[in-house]
């Protein structure tokens, strides 16, 4: 289960297994299982007001302000605020290189678990081990052996969801840092107490990124840093063609033996196109021919890394009533009123291709989901 | 980059500086105009070197003439080369015309490239082992004889030979040479480097070398003596000038010290007893020369100059040496009667303080040696050793000391005291006595330096509170100023914590300091803060014998092993070479991502010259207020002694000197701006306003109200908020009204508008 990893927001990433000691324990990596996970975890033998202090912690909802005041936290300026950060800071990473940069669309990512103690430390809600699901070389020997039989367009990359502070290792992790460098894997590690230099070393020398959370909702963003491909290597950058099948969807009612449960099964699953051998999940490699079986949506879902929506500017809330006036009074997404009671207008962004408004909501939905502005595509078919 | 200040065109080496910088340097360029003195605190990681380095070297090239010398003290060899790479970085961003020659300079040891001397360990040996092929007698007697007979140092003899067709021969071309460089230089050319840079020091504009150089009048008076008043004197990371400026004339003498002495006596009387019966003509014409007063030191080869006198240039008497110690044979028996009678004062059961005057008065009626027959004994001492042309110096170290000690008794009245101690007050059971002739005025070393040269610089990243530093050195800065850092982020996470999780106060004060629950909350702060900290920490102890037993106790409590299973454990003993070792696994340690703990104590040699940058420590905790041991004699009566000539009360010196160790040993995480750490400061007493108030400004600035009290946990939580902060990225240049680096054309707006600074 940890394997329909951070890749499930459309990159056609191959779901590699976790390494096998990584999953001992059930690893809660993923956001939709998270909360199941905590509610599996919520009855712990304490009492409601307990938990309130234990695990809510109300009192950081809290903000103070100049004249002292407590007031909730204003969330949504807040996240939208974040939000712009990460988008400008990727395309502002994407306009300084090359125009077009190639991505590496082909991932083959495995996600270690760190479930040592550390990782029952309480200060993440519910905590640590649930958060996310040590000895980092000896992962790194794993990872490194499942890895280095992949094909070369494939990507290879760790990503070591970290919570202790110290790895207790058998042999000389310097060497193992190496010989991942050597074999192009990019290490990536997001920390959950505070930066180590070793990690950061394995980062810069793999070139994989070094992230420390500060609480749950940076956490699950910086997991979602790692769903956009990375550029590609440039050694690997070179056009090769990739066979691959798209299966067909089985016939309901039809029995078959699954190749990847090593049992009957009834209706559902894919047929691969050269061996006819029945699996159950796409995208995947048959287990019997090794063809890399996607379908076309995977493609497609893919094709916004490539060509993302252009970030959209911020329309500042400041300008004189006089040409606020000719702003659109409407989202032009869901056409919810852009002004505000006092007849200011809220702060909102406009796309700069079409000049059409956006509220923030929409514009968090256009470029996190849709990956399609609504304003330009109703141009283009309006002009064809 | 280049820019302005006032009048002079300064040359920085790198593209941007920082705005505590620039300030140092207008402050710096102020004295200088001045020609005075001054202070100046600045935190370490600011690049107070550089900038040091980069004004006066611009300074010296605005300013042609007279020409102005640069003479920077650094105290140990290391930081010496990393002063000069920085100096060669400034000079390759020099303009061509400009360049200038600089040096280091350092004893044999680290200079000498000839294999037969280096095979020697101590300092002392491969001083004698050079003596041994390059003094005088030697090379005369190695040219009488067949070549090889007399086995001579080629390098030394090659240099000899260049230079003796003048100075100019061997002047080095302009450029910066660090040790390595004069070593390499000299193995290539086949001169000796080290008689090659006490040469190259008379023409060079900067001279890199130790604070002895200058302090100690005993090498002061052979290697500075000839620098010109035109200089400006740098004392770098100057926070214990006081102490340097004390030990340098302070003497202790031990039973080793007196049996050496009598064996050293014993050879020279045989020495003596040899010449009369072959050459007795050279003791007749020392004899003559001492009659006649001569200054012994004019006419010396220059490989026979030995440490010249231990008291100041301005005190010693130019006068003959007195009659009664001019025959060999007078001086030696003096000096015996010297030496016994210091037996028979080791040999007492009580400790006893007395004043240079009632002790020479002793020595005078006890063993007939008057007041100024001590006075001559080292210089005596050195003639005597010459005429007998004794080169193992390093034998007769012991009889030296004795006649260091009868000259500076016999020379100060003021600012003194002999202290005889009949066994450590720590351990009282095993006797080992010791005769301490204690300096109390560290004004007495620096006097002459301050006297002789246009400026002096006193700077480090601990001089507070700074006006205590002039009525300790007795002298008047014109400028003495405080910097402190621009961040762009709080970096620096300082925290007084007094009590532990169960809310009893914590200290290392004298009557809590054994009390099981201080030793229990103090072994739970490490154990919370090893899980919470990665990679390295750093632990100070008041003392040896205090960090002994509080790890002995963690040990019986379980809590040693507890840290174990986050951290590894490393101490620091009074054994270098095994500090060492620890001090490499402990890197190795933080580097593997093992993490690991470093216990040291303050005042100790961790203390004073390790960095623990980046990982090597992220948070250093200071278990108690590092006094020093109060009944201590020599404390004692320096204390008196301060209290009555410069006015300065007991526990203003002893907590200030407390807050500066304190501020030192944390001061030792952070080297630069791009660094973080924590510190903690675990005692009760840190609290106090008195103690707080003398920690420099950029531990204070950063000392928030809110972190002045804490109790364990609450220190637990800040410590993890702050490292979860300090790990996300951040921006280095500073934005907006936090400008923390200027370039060239911030520089040039300030200058137009010079209103706007700051």
């Amino acid at each position: 289960m940890s394997g329909s990893v951070a890749v499930h927001r459309g990159s056609l990433g191959f779901p590699a297994m976790g390494g096998g000691e990584e999953r001992r324990k059930r690893g809660g990596d993923d956001e939709e299982e998270e909360e199941e996970e905590e509610e599996e975890n919520g009855v712990r033998g304490m009492e409601a007001w307990e938990r309130a202090y234990a695990d809510e912690r109300s009192w950081e909802a809290l903000q103070e302000d100049e004249s002292g005041l407590l007031r909730p936290i204003d969330t949504k300026t807040l996240v939208h605020a974040q939000y712009r950060r990460r988008l400008l800071l990727r395309s502002a990473a994407a306009s300084s290189a090359a125009p077009r940069i190639q991505k590496g669309l082909i991932r083959y990512l495995y996600v270690v678990i760190d479930l040592s103690r550390a990782a029952s430390e309480m200060d993440f809600r519910p905590s640590r081990m649930v958060v996310v699901a040590k000895c980092v070389e000896n992962a790194l020997e794993l990872v490194y052996g499942y890895l280095s039989q992949i094909p070369s367009y494939g990507h290879r990359e760790v990503l070591i969801l970290y919570s202790a502070l110290n790895t207790c290792d058998p042999g000389d992790i310097m060497e193992t840092v190496q010989q991942c460098k050597k074999a192009k894997i990019r290490c990536s590690v997001i920390g959950l107490s505070a930066e180590i230099y070793i990690c950061k070393h394995l980062c810069e020398e793999t070139g994989g990124s070094y992230t420390v959370a500060l609480d749950e909702s940076h956490f699950k963003e910086l997991l979602l840093e790692h769903a956009p491909p990375p550029p590609a290597i440039a050694e690997y950058a070179a056009a090769n063609l990739i066979r691959m099948g798209f299966p067909q969807r089985g016939a309901d009612g039809v029995i078959s033996i699954c190749s990847c449960h090593k049992e009957a099964k009834v209706g559902g699953g894919y047929t691969c196109p050269r061996c006819k051998a029945r699996v159950c999940e796409l995208p995947t490699e048959c287990q019997i021919c090794g063809l890399t079986l996607v379908s076309s949506p995977h493609l497609a879902r893919s094709y916004h890394h490539l060509f993302p929506v252009t970030p959209f500017n911020e329309v500042s809330s400041r300008i004189p009533t006089k040409w606020s006036q000719k702003l659109p009074q409407t989202c032009y997404g869901c056409q919810q009123s852009l002004v505000s009671h006092g007849g200011k207008s809220d702060p909102h962004v406009s796309c700069p291709k079409c000049n059409q408004h956006f509220c923030l909501d929409c514009d968090i939905y256009i470029h996190e989901s849709l990956h399609n502005c609504p304003g330009c595509e109703s141009q283009h078919g309006s002009t064809t | 980059m280049k820019f302005q200040i006032e009048d002079v065109t300064v040359y920085f080496p790198y593209d941007y500086i920082y705005p505590e910088q620039y300030e140092y340097m207008v402050e710096l360029k102020r004295a200088l105009d001045a020609r005075g003195h001054c202070l100046l605190e600045m935190p370490t990681g600011t690049g107070k070197t550089v900038a040091l380095l980069s004004l006066i070297t611009s300074y010296a090239l605005a300013r042609p003439s007279p020409p102005l010398k640069l003479l920077y003290c650094t105290r140990t060899v290391h930081e010496m080369e990393k002063t000069l790479a920085e100096l060669r970085l400034l000079h390759s961003h020099l303009p061509p015309t400009h360049r200038s020659l600089a040096l280091g300079l350092s004893s044999r040891k680290n200079l000498c490239v000839n294999p037969y001397v280096l095979s020697s360990a101590s300092r002392d040996s491969v001083d004698s082992a050079c003596r041994r092929l390059t003094a005088s007698w030697v090379r005369a007697a190695a040219a009488e004889q067949p070549p090889g007979a007399v086995p001579t140092c080629s390098f030394f003899e090659s240099y000899d030979r260049a230079a003796s067709s003048g100075p100019d021969a061997v002047l080095l071309p302009p450029g910066v040479y660090t040790l390595g460089d004069l070593r390499a230089l000299g193995r290539e050319k086949g001169w000796c480097p080290y008689f090659l840079a006490r040469q190259m020091i008379r023409y060079a504009n900067v001279v890199v070398y130790s604070y002895q150089y200058l302090l100690d009048p005993k090498v002061a008076g052979i290697i500075s003596r000839e620098m010109q008043r035109e200089c400006v004197v740098v004392f770098d990371e100057a926070h214990n000038i006081d102490n340097v400026c004390i030990e340098a004339l302070s003497v202790s003498v031990r039973r080793q010290t007196l049996d050496g002495a009598t064996r050293n006596l014993h050879r020279m009387a045989q020495e003596i007893d040899r010449f009369k019966a072959t050459d007795a003509s050279r003791l007749r014409a020392e004899y003559n020369r001492l009659v006649e007063g001569l200054a012994q030191r004019g006419n010396l080869a220059l490989t026979d100059a030995w440490l010249s006198n231990p008291a100041l240039p301005d005190d010693i008497l130019k006068e003959a040496v007195p009659g009664n110690i001019r025959r060999a044979e007078h001086f030696l028996s003096v000096l015996r009667r010297l030496v016994q009678y210091l037996k028979g004062r080791l040999q007492t059961e009580n400790v006893e303080t007395e004043r240079p005057v009632d002790f020479v008065a002793s020595v005078s009626s006890q063993a007939g040696i008057d007041q100024k027959m001590l006075r001559f004994c080292y210089d005596r001492l050195h003639s005597l050793m010459l005429t007998l042309e004794i080169t193992d110096t390093d034998e007769f170290l012991h009889i030296q000391t004795i006649c260091d000690f009868a000259t500076l008794v016999g020379t100060y009245m003021q600012g003194f005291s002999i202290i005889i101690e009949p066994f450590d007050e720590r351990m009282p059971h095993i006797p080992d006595p010791v005769l301490q002739l204690s300096c109390h005025d560290a004004s007495l070393a620096i006097k002459p330096v301050f006297d002789r040269f246009q400026s002096v610089i006193i700077t480090s990243g601990t001089l507070s509170p700074i006006d205590l530093y002039p009525r300790l050195l007795n002298f008047n800065p014109v400028i003495s100023r405080s910097f402190t850092m621009s961040l762009t982020r709080d970096c620096i996470c300082p925290m007084v914590l007094t009590r532990g999780s169960d809310q009893l106060p914590v200290s290392t004060k004298f009557d809590m300091r054994s009390d099981p629950g201080v030793v229990r909350n103090y072994g739970r702060l490490l154990l919370e803060m090893v899980a919470a900290v990665p990679d390295g920490i750093v632990c100070f102890f008041v003392s040896y014998s205090y960090m002994d037993g509080i790890v002995n106790s963690w040990n019986e409590m379980g809590i040693l092993q507890d840290v174990m299973q986050h951290k590894l454990v490393f101490i620091e003993t009074q054994d270098v070479v095994e500090t060492t070792l620890a001090l490499d696994n402990y890197r190795r340690a933080c580097d593997c991502g093992r993490g690991a703990v470093f216990f040291s104590v303050a005042r100790g040699k961790v203390a004073e010259g390790i960095d623990f940058d980046r990982h090597y420590g992220r948070l250093v905790i200071m278990f108690g207020v590092p006094f020093q041991y109060t009944l201590s004699r020599i404390l004692i009566a320096r204390l008196e002694y301060l209290r009555n000539t410069f006015q300065i009360k007991e526990g203003d010196f002893l907590t200030f000197d407390a807050l500066r160790q304190a501020a030192q040993c944390v001061g030792r995480v952070i080297r630069s701006k791009a660094d973080y750490g924590m510190m903690i400061f675990a005692d009760k007493r840190y609290s106090r306003h008195d103690k707080r108030s003398k920690l420099p400004g950029w531990i204070l600035s950063h000392l928030h109200d809110a972190h002045l009290n804490l109790s364990t946990d609450m220190a637990l939580h800040i410590a993890r908020e702050f490292l979860r902060r300090m790990a996300q990225p951040y921006d280095k240049a500073g934005t907006g009204g936090r400008k923390t680096l200027l370039s060239q054309e911030d520089l040039e707006k300030m200058g137009e508008d010079p209103m706007n600074m700051f």
